[in-house]
């Protein structure tokens, strides 16, 4: 509970950052300013400015709205793909289940940052290529869930007894399986986000990630990177949104786990 | 378990321990051996057929040489040649040779040598630059230690670029395999090569010249900024070749252990606009975003105020320079009343650039400052060099770019309507022409000129000139301030 | 049981052949000339040609898919497009660097997970146990790059403790090596033992709670040693499937913590290769990353198969 809570709190930092950062930001978060570069922390700016002279919170709330939007992106396609599949090995005859299982390792063997690389370098860097890339390499984790939460839903009583009562699969498959397993899905989402926003803080370092100026915490620690004895602060703040963000998916996912039937949880 | 992990993970290591052995580097630290850091690793030593800045920097002067060298002021002084004479019709250059130079695969210099050398750019070199050698009629060999080059037109360029690796000396006998076995004249041999990490230079034991200070030069190859910087803290290097983070040139200089050298380079770093293509085919338009873009502010920020404004293609230590960055004051109003008058007002520009950090800080002042006068752009980083040379440089898929132009007197290249500025102008080229075949005076008058017209047209915005900025450990010694040709020149180092 | 291994072997082989196809695919359709590449701008057609021929490239797609595979099947990458070299001995000298950073980034997390995770299982009811709990949750959202740039600031650049970066092979001076690898190690390694402690400890929770050593513990022995003699084992099932998980993680990590920490591996060889367009490289290295997770999988089944004694008895 205690997990369920604080991590609500900490995501919703993150979101309403991201959403207040539409309608307000103390300053223009890409504008440079030349006679405004490294200012400390208080004065005319809370969190100062970068070597462009840019507010950094501002920065930084703008820079919420591309770590949920990579969250999003990559969780989206891999829990849509990946649930399907799941359900569908789950569903399916025995040689199908394990023909998808197979191909779902196969996708397992290109690791995210290495699917965004070479995802980089045929389409071009962009914060879209690479949270397509780290989407496709996250299919799997869900494909595997969804497969054996399904496994474990059709064997039950009451889908038995709907498919002697002549129920199509699709009815099965959308009145019984999704429901039950909705909860792991949510609680695997959750632990995705956080792996998509620490993925995208690594390809931005890499200069795979989000184009400038698009503000993005990866990006602002990256360009921190060469001012960090004399201003560590540069890296801090992003350094530290980046952290909340992640403990926050996390200890959500976790809180989440706790909720669920802990027997099912267990097992997968 | 625990137990059993742990030796799993033992084994493990045991397994791959036997897999590093290929490497072959061994630097023994000592006071006759010097580390220096560079960013660019050369992908191959074969800078005859591998374009870019990282070979030559690597081996010129220090593993090949050429008939003439650069002086630290960008004099062109005698190297392999002892001296050289020129016909009055300036087309005949009698080269009089050092004797008693060897090659290091123990080859003798020698006249055939420079016969071979010079012709073969034609026939076996494909970089960009080779065809400044097209001017090269035929070389006659008078005598072992004289060589006779025929120009089939006067050109100042030509002696010029001879200084560069255009001018490097090959022997027949080594260049089977340059892109692995570099065979040279110079106080340095390649003794080891660690791919992604260094290359390792040692004292070449029969040159001809004053052996070096230091017998052993490893050559660090860090590609990050950050990095090169705490190896240099750090005790990995001992130098920094050019610094790519001036934001911390402070703190060196601050620092006792250290020491600072600045000065200028050859190196312009131009935001390239696409003169044959719409919208920046209108003279006005490029007009207005000179005017749009206040040069001061960005090299304040994408560089931290290290560099030089310059407003043409012309660094200080060319003979023809002039300051002309005033030419194009920053005045936002003024950029849009061109733009209006022009009909741009709704442009939208993609800014394709390297995926290098210098481009990458500069477009994004260039894109807050166009945004100001309403000029919106789209920054694309592109893989550099392999995308960027493709896409920009060679298919001129581009409406802005920006990079730095590293080679000596590249003002030439807007004499060239294929080059990627799209840039054709007639005068121009006929000035360029006129220069190079002219009397070193005309060159001069004619090249300031060249310059002017550039300017004029706003062919491109050179947004700052690329500062020569060397951080060292306090006890090397005998840096040369402005950085004029390719070479980071090794010869001249030693202990102080 | 063999029946079992073998049809994992069978399985490990289809997948290293589709996925080469895929990677060769993959790179078929990269944009960017490598023969442009190789020669410059400034480079005639006509020769242009000639290079394509060269390299081979201008073959068709399954003649160029059969060649190199049968070359890489006999230990032959190919020659690179850029550097000139044979691929092959570069990409073992490179595993070697890789390797070693991840099995040193393994052993700290394993020397950190182990105890730890243990201690906040055993624990859990208690401050102290709980305070691990969170400490590894924090751990795991930190960016293994942060944790290393933030190292070499620290013992490199502060402390001059230990070398920012760069590699000296183990064979020429093991004292430097050993030196130099110590940040990288523990950069990759804390928050990988962070991951790790996290599922070390819900697997001995769970071991705890199983009837077994409820039963070890009403014949008289103490709650540790009662997990020691019987509970470890058990708990290793899921920790090992996690751990080639995790290898598999770390092997990519790698290329991170490379790019910090100057090494010489296999992530900044890759790197250099894309974004040189060294198309044969970049081949060559994405299937031997891909066929290293594969084989780290593939070993962790048969692994599977042999410590749980449910699966061994079938």
């Amino acid at each position: 509970m205690r997990n369920l809570v604080l991590g609500g709190v900490l995501v919703g930092l993150v979101v309403l950052a991201a959403v207040l950062s539409f309608f307000w930001t103390p300053f223009d978060p890409v504008k440079v300013d030349a006679a405004h570069r490294l200012l400390g922390f208080g004065g005319s700016n809370l969190f100062g400015t970068d070597k462009f002279g840019r507010d950094l919170l501002s920065q930084l709330m703008v820079g919420a709205r591309t770590t949920l939007y990579v969250g999003v992106v990559a969780v989206g396609i891999a829990a849509v793909i990946g649930t399907l599949l799941g359900i569908l090995a789950g569903m399916s005859p025995r040689w199908l289940g394990e023909f998808v299982m197979r191909v779902n390792d196969l996708v397992l063997a290109f690791p995210a940052l290495l699917l965004a690389i070479m995802f980089g370098a045929v389409f071009g860097a962009d914060t879209l290529t690479a949270m397509v890339a780290i989407g496709i390499a996250t299919i799997p984790s869900f494909a595997r869930i969804a497969r054996s939460g399904t496994l474990q839903v059709m064997s039950t009583e009451f889908v038995l007894a709907a498919r002697a009562g002549g129920r199509s699969r699709l009815t099965i498959a959308a009145r019984h399986v999704l429901p039950n397993i909705s909860g792991l899905l949510i609680v695997q989402a959750s632990v995705s986000f956080a792996i998509a926003v620490l993925a995208e803080a690594a390809l931005s370092f890499l200069g795979f990630g989000t184009r400038p100026p698009t503000p993005s915490w990866g990006r602002m620690l990256q360009e921190s990177q060469e001012l960090l004895t004399v201003q560590p602060r540069l890296a801090l703040v992003p350094g530290i949104a980046i952290a909340v963000a992640v403990l926050g998916f996390n200890l959500l996912g976790d809180g989440l786990r706790d909720r669920l039937d802990p027997r099912l949880a267990a097992k997968v | 378990m625990k137990a059993r992990l742990h030796v799993l993970a033992a084994a493990l290591l045991l397994v791959v321990s036997g897999c590093s052995a290929g490497s072959s580097a061994s630097v023994s630290a000592g006071p006759d051996t010097l580390s220096v850091g560079f960013t660019a690793e050369p992908a191959n030593f074969d800078f005859t057929r591998t374009d870019g800045a990282a070979i030559p920097q690597a081996l010129l002067y220090n593993v090949y040489e050429g008939l003439v060298k650069l002086d630290s002021q960008g004099r062109v002084v005698p190297l392999l040649a002892k001296s050289w004479t020129i016909s009055p019709d300036r087309k005949t250059y009698d080269f009089r040779l050092r004797q008693g130079v060897k090659f290091s695969n123990g080859a003798p210099f020698t006249a055939e040598d420079v016969k071979f050398s010079l012709l073969r750019v034609k026939t076996d070199w494909t970089i960009s630059i080779k065809s400044t050698m097209d001017v090269v009629d035929h070389v006659d060999v008078v005598a072992p230690d004289h060589a006779r080059v025929v120009l089939s037109k006067p050109s100042n360029g030509w002696l010029f670029s001879l200084t560069s690796r255009l001018g490097a000396m090959f022997s027949p006998t080594g260049v089977a395999d340059l892109a692995n076995k570099p065979i040279g004249t110079g106080p340095y041999v390649v003794a080891a090569r660690k791919r992604g990490d260094s290359v390792v230079l040692k004292a070449n034991p029969a040159y001809w010249g004053r052996e070096p200070a230091y017998k052993t030069v490893v050559l660090k190859y860090i590609k990050d900024p950050t990095a090169l910087n705490n190896a240099l803290y750090s005790n990995g290097i001992d130098v920094i070749s050019a610094i790519t983070a001036p934001d911390s040139i402070p703190q060196f200089q601050a620092d006792d252990r250290f020491q600072v050298v600045q000065g200028t380079s050859n190196s312009e770093v131009t935001l390239a606009m696409n003169n044959a293509r719409a919208p920046l085919n209108d003279v006005r338009v490029r007009q207005a975003l000179m005017y749009a873009i206040d040069r001061k502010a960005l090299l304040d920020t994408a560089w931290a105020g290290r560099g030089t404004l310059i407003g043409s293609m012309v660094p200080p230590t060319d003979p023809w320079y002039e300051d002309l960055a005033n030419v194009y004051p920053f005045e936002p109003a003024k950029a849009k009343a061109l733009l209006t008058e022009a009909h741009a007002t709704n442009l939208n520009l993609r800014l394709r650039i390297p995926n290098l950090p210098y481009a990458v800080s500069a477009a994004q002042v260039v894109q807050s400052q166009l945004a100001d006068v309403g000029v919106r752009t789209t920054i694309e980083p592109l893989d550099f060099p392999a995308v960027w040379l493709k896409q920009v440089f060679t298919d001129h898929d581009y409406d802005l770019s920006i990079i730095q132009h590293v080679e000596a007197r590249d003002i030439t290249t807007f004499g060239k309507p294929k080059y990627y500025w799209g840039y054709d102008s007639k005068r121009v080229q006929q000035l360029l022409a006129e220069a190079d075949s002219g009397t070193p005076e005309q060159q001069v008058a004619d090249m300031k000129q060249v310059a002017r017209q550039l300017n004029t047209d706003a062919a491109a915005d050179w947004l700052f000139l690329f500062p020569n900025v060397i951080v060292a450990k306090a006890k090397v010694g005998g840096f040369v301030q402005n950085q004029v040709s390719e070479s980071f020149d090794l010869t001249g180092l030693a202990p102080r | 049981m063999t029946a079992r291994v073998l049809r994992r072997v069978a399985i490990f082989v289809v997948s290293v052949l589709v996925a080469s196809i895929v990677v060769f695919l993959f790179m078929a359709v990269l944009p960017g000339d490598p023969a442009q590449v190789a020669l410059g701008v400034n480079a005639t057609p006509e020769l242009l040609a000639k290079t394509r021929a060269e390299f081979g490239i201008d073959r068709p797609l399954v003649t160029q898919y059969f060649d190199w595979i049968g070359g890489v099947l006999h230990g032959d990458f190919g020659r690179s497009y850029v550097t000139r070299d044979t691929i092959g001995p570069q990409l073992l000298d490179r595993l070697g660097v890789t390797l070693w950073l991840v099995g040193a980034g393994m052993l700290v997390a394993l020397v950190i997970a182990i105890p730890a995770g243990t201690f906040a299982a055993v624990k859990h009811r208690k401050a102290s146990g709980a305070g691990v709990s969170g400490l590894s949750q924090i751990g795991v959202a930190i960016p293994a790059f942060l944790a290393g740039i933030i190292l070499v600031q620290v013992f490199a650049v502060q402390l001059r403790w230990l070398p920012s970066g760069g590699w000296t092979p183990p064979n020429q001076d093991f004292g430097e090596f050993f030196r130099g690898l110590i940040l990288p190690a523990l950069s990759l390694g804390l928050v990988q033992g962070a991951v790790l402690t996290r599922y070390v400890r819900s697997a001995v929770l769970d071991t705890l709670g199983q009837d077994y050593l409820r039963t070890a513990r009403s014949k008289g022995l103490r709650p540790g040693q009662a997990l020691v003699r019987h509970g470890l084992r058990n708990a290793s099932v899921p920790v090992v499937t996690v751990l080639g998980l995790q290898l598999a993680t770390l092997l990519i990590g790698a290329v991170v913590v490379e790019r910090v920490f100057v090494l010489p591996g296999l992530g900044s060889m890759l790197l250099d290769a894309v974004s040189s367009r060294d198309l044969l490289t970049v081949q060559g290295i994405v299937l031997v990353l891909v066929v290293g997770v594969l084989l780290v999988n593939f070993v962790v089944d048969v692994l599977y198969t042999v410590l749980d004694p449910r699966l061994r008895g079938s």
